[in-house]
């Protein structure tokens, strides 16, 4: 510990983290810009540095992108990348009720917690946590991806009806592009834009941002900057001691899914949402301004940017978008990510611990500095603030590959959006059916050829059958608790007349 | 005449220099364009070909990453440029693929293809503890009527040599396709697929560590790097596939820029400096000069549409 202390101080490496997680906080809080964008957008940089400073570099925009995803999440109910969706829900209704500076407090703090939680898992446990990556095959994924779809229930609202029909609709969304399995081409129309399907984030930042415009404009008082709290409020003892329970079940689901490849930071985000709900003392506060709503995703996420590496460096695989670009930093520099990198290149993985320890603290550093426009610019009158959004949520959208076809995609679903806000239909079970359609209908079908379309294939394959079971238990659980609360309204509203 | 006017003088003056520079700096300048993201496959190829190539032809190379729409945006841009041997587009396979997927309003058949630089070995592989020594030994235990064969991609050339060895074989293993390399590798190192297909460069790191076993080459030569490792056609199966890497440009590219580097590339293929870098990267040369480029992608074009027809995945 005292020799990573050394290296940040007296190398490069200290430098590098901190400009890896200064543009990284940029990058995610831009919609659109997800954390790969932002380290693809740093790679052509990074050819003629040492390569140990290039990596860490990368790896530092990974960990300040996953924390920037949450600012426009909490502050203009836009998540800047996937996996801050969770974060929409109790982030902005904090907001709303004047708490912005306490919402980002809680983020941050709870950001960084994960990621150090991460980082030691990282360190200590990358070998044996490998093994684990490989012992899913398609049928466990799938099971994972029903599972992750189970927490509709939980991020539905009042009704559960409306939340399945958004699910489905998100499913609908994620058919788009080419098929799995025979690789013929889905709803694409001859566009070769659609062959990759439709981007997440296209209909998070239409639904969310577009549709939040749309609404605003028509509301009174249009004319009237924000009165939210300008002053940042890191979480005070109490706060703390409450957030704790959420925040060690963000870093657990975090540290789970990060290591399987393909699982990602979403999923263990909104898992994570759903049971620092079951477990709380405060369940009604969930979806009005929770603190542990904020708490649970951000330290989930968090901890996945550091998790995900496990696999990059323990078998060479690059488990999302982002190790992928980390791992085309390492090619570049001839090193050769996987089992021998830990024996032929023992510096450059010191140097990245250290270099992910050096992130971590920079993001407490920064993470705070840059609250502080965002928070005076929250709080500008409306005309102003609605023309910045637009201006800031389109352009990082065009920025992704600069196509214009995204940008109309994006601007596309803000009607949809409205409609949804009008009609009162959550838009969480949509995203959760645009983010995770892909993973489970391609593993249902890969599962399926294996085993010669025999459903048995699902329960035989034990992590498979124990993910399911869970699933239904998360699912049976919510639907009786809609349930009760549907007979307690309707016994309310007798009473009352 | 005032001091601010002067100021304001000096800056015209100034800007103009600076954009009569930029002009002669941009007649100098080649840009290489791919629909690879920064880090990808293609991307890495032209960022360390391109100060190599740029002592050997005495020009300046920038590298484009034009991504989206799967290589169309890419090649949209070829087609609209002037051919004067300013832009080239870095080609693979997955540009064919696109253009016969999609149908876009520029194809491959828009471009003019210049010279071809590698060739990526594909390769055939299985878990070390999977007990198959052999490709024999796969395709035997296929035969008995099990068989999972993983590709990465389900549009893939990768794909298309696991259908072609189900034929030629006469089996009936399953094909299994994934979203890429790294999932199929999963899969493969944990004895769900009994063998996958892939570039050497992705499977380095475990062949190092000895968890995977090659079992064949899928192309017209053994590997240098692993000279026991006999080809497909080798062990009695008629197929070898050879994914390219080239380059090509806007049609009508005129004969002195075709000249000059139909000379530069073996040159470069050469240098001893280069030489070692593309070996480390697994990548095998294989120059083609203008006139046999265009045949082969010709012939390529040709067969890869007749596969995706036979599969029904376009019509």
């Amino acid at each position: 510990m005292i020799g990573a202390f050394t290296a940040i101080v007296t190398t490069a490496i200290g430098p590098a983290a901190f400009a890896g997680v200064a543009w990284g906080i940029l990058g995610g809080a831009l919609p659109g810009i997800s954390p790969s964008i932002a380290m693809a957008l740093l790679l052509p940089f990074t050819y003629g540095m040492d390569p140990t400073i290039a990596i860490v570099l990368l790896a530092s925009t990974y960990v300040g992108a996953e924390y920037g995803g949450s600012i426009p999440a909490i502050l203009i109910r836009t998540p800047g990348t996937n996996a801050a969706a969770a974060t929409v829900v109790d982030g902005y209704a904090m907001k709303e009720q004047g708490k912005a500076g306490e919402a980002l407090g809680i983020s941050l703090y709870s950001g960084v917690l994960g990621g150090m939680v991460g980082l030691v898992v990282l360190v200590l446990l990358t070998e044996p946590l490998s093994r684990v990556a490989l012992a899913f095959t398609p049928a466990a994924y799938f099971a994972l991806g029903v599972l992750g779809l189970s927490v509709i229930a939980s991020v539905s609202g009042a009704s559960l009806t409306k939340g399945l029909m958004a699910a489905l609709l998100g499913l609908m969304i994620a058919t788009v592009g080419t098929d799995p399995v025979s690789g013929v081409n889905r709803f694409t129309f001859g566009s070769p834009e659609l062959l990759s399907g439709i981007p997440p984030i296209l209909v998070m930042v239409g639904l969310f941002a577009v549709g939040e415009l749309l609404a605003q404009a028509g509301e009174p008082g249009w004319q009237q900057a924000a009165s939210g709290a300008a002053r940042i409020r890191f979480p005070g003892s109490a706060m703390r001691k409450r957030i704790a329970r959420p925040q060690a079940i963000g870093s657990v689901m975090g540290v789970f899914e990060g290591v399987m490849p393909g699982a990602g930071g979403t999923i263990s985000a909104f898992l994570a949402y759903n049971e620092a709900r079951r477990w709380s003392s405060h369940k009604k506060e969930f979806g009005h301004g929770s603190p542990e709503g904020i708490a649970a995703p951000e330290a989930a996420n968090n901890t996945v940017a550091c998790t995900a590496l496990v696999p990059l460096l323990s078998l060479g695989i690059p488990g999302s978008n982002s190790s992928a670009i980390l791992l085309g930093g390492f090619l570049i520099h001839g090193l050769i990510p996987g089992p021998t990198l830990f024996v032929n290149h023992p510096d450059i993985v010191n140097g990245l611990y250290t270099g992910l320890l050096a992130a971590n603290l920079s993001l407490l550093v920064l993470g705070f500095v840059f609250m502080i426009p965002c928070l005076w610019l929250v709080n500008r009158p409306k005309p102003y603030l609605m023309a910045f959004v637009y201006a800031f949520v389109l352009s990082g959208v065009y920025a992704i590959e600069g196509s214009l076809f995204h940008v109309g995609v994006a601007i596309g679903f803000g009607p949809v959006g409205y409609a949804m806000r009008y009609f009162t239909v959550p838009f969480l079970p949509m995203v959760l059916g645009v983010v995770l359609g892909f993973m489970v209908e391609s593993n249902y079908r890969r599962a399926l050829v294996l085993a010669s379309g025999d459903h048995m294939t699902f329960l035989q394959d034990s992590i498979s059958a124990g993910l399911l079971g869970l699933a239904f238990v998360f699912v049976a659980g919510s639907a009786v608790r809609h349930g009760v609360d549907a007979i307690r309204r309707r016994r309310l509203a007798r009473a009352a007349v | 005449m005032t001091s601010w006017k002067t100021y304001l003088c000096a800056l015209a003056l100034a800007t103009c220099a600076t954009a009569c520079d930029r002009s002669n700096e941009s007649a100098a300048v080649v840009r290489l364009v791919t629909h690879s993201s920064p880090g990808g496959g293609s991307d890495v190829f032209l960022r360390e070909m391109a100060p190599h190539l740029s002592r050997i032809m005495g020009r300046t190379f920038v590298v484009d990453n034009l991504q989206g729409g799967s290589g169309a945006r890419a090649i949209a841009a070829l087609v609209g440029a002037e051919p004067d041997g300013r832009m080239f587009y870095a080609t693979t396979p997955t540009f064919v693929y696109t253009s016969l997927l999609s149908r876009p309003a520029a194809r491959y058949t828009d471009l003019d293809p210049l010279v071809n630089l590698f060739f990526d070995p594909e390769v055939l592989y299985t878990a070390s503890d999977s007990g198959f020594e052999s490709l024999s030994d796969v395709i035997d235990h296929a035969r008995s009527g099990g068989g999972a064969w993983g590709a990465a991609n389900p549009a893939s050339l990768e794909r298309q040599v696991m259908e072609q060895l189900k034929l030629k074989a006469g089996v009936a293993a399953a094909v299994i396709t994934f979203e890429g390399g790294g999932a199929m590798l999963i899969n493969v190192l944990n004895h769900t697929l009994d063998m996958g297909v892939g570039e050497l460069q992705e499977l380095r790191s475990q062949l190092d560590a000895g968890t995977l076993r090659l079992l064949a080459v899928v192309g017209d030569d053994r590997l240098p790097q692993y000279p026991d490792v006999q080809t497909v056609k080798e062990q009695g199966i008629d197929l070898a596939v050879r994914k390219f890497r080239g380059l090509a440009g806007p049609r009508g590219l005129p004969a002195d820029v075709i000249a000059a580097w139909e000379t530069a590339i073996p040159i470069l293929l050469d240098d001893p400096e280069y030489r070692k870098i593309y070996i480390a990267n697994g990548l095998q040369p294989g120059f083609m000069p203008h006139a046999e480029y265009v045949e082969f992608m010709d012939t390529f074009g040709r067969d890869t549409e007749a596969f995706l027809r036979d599969t029904g995945v376009i019509e």
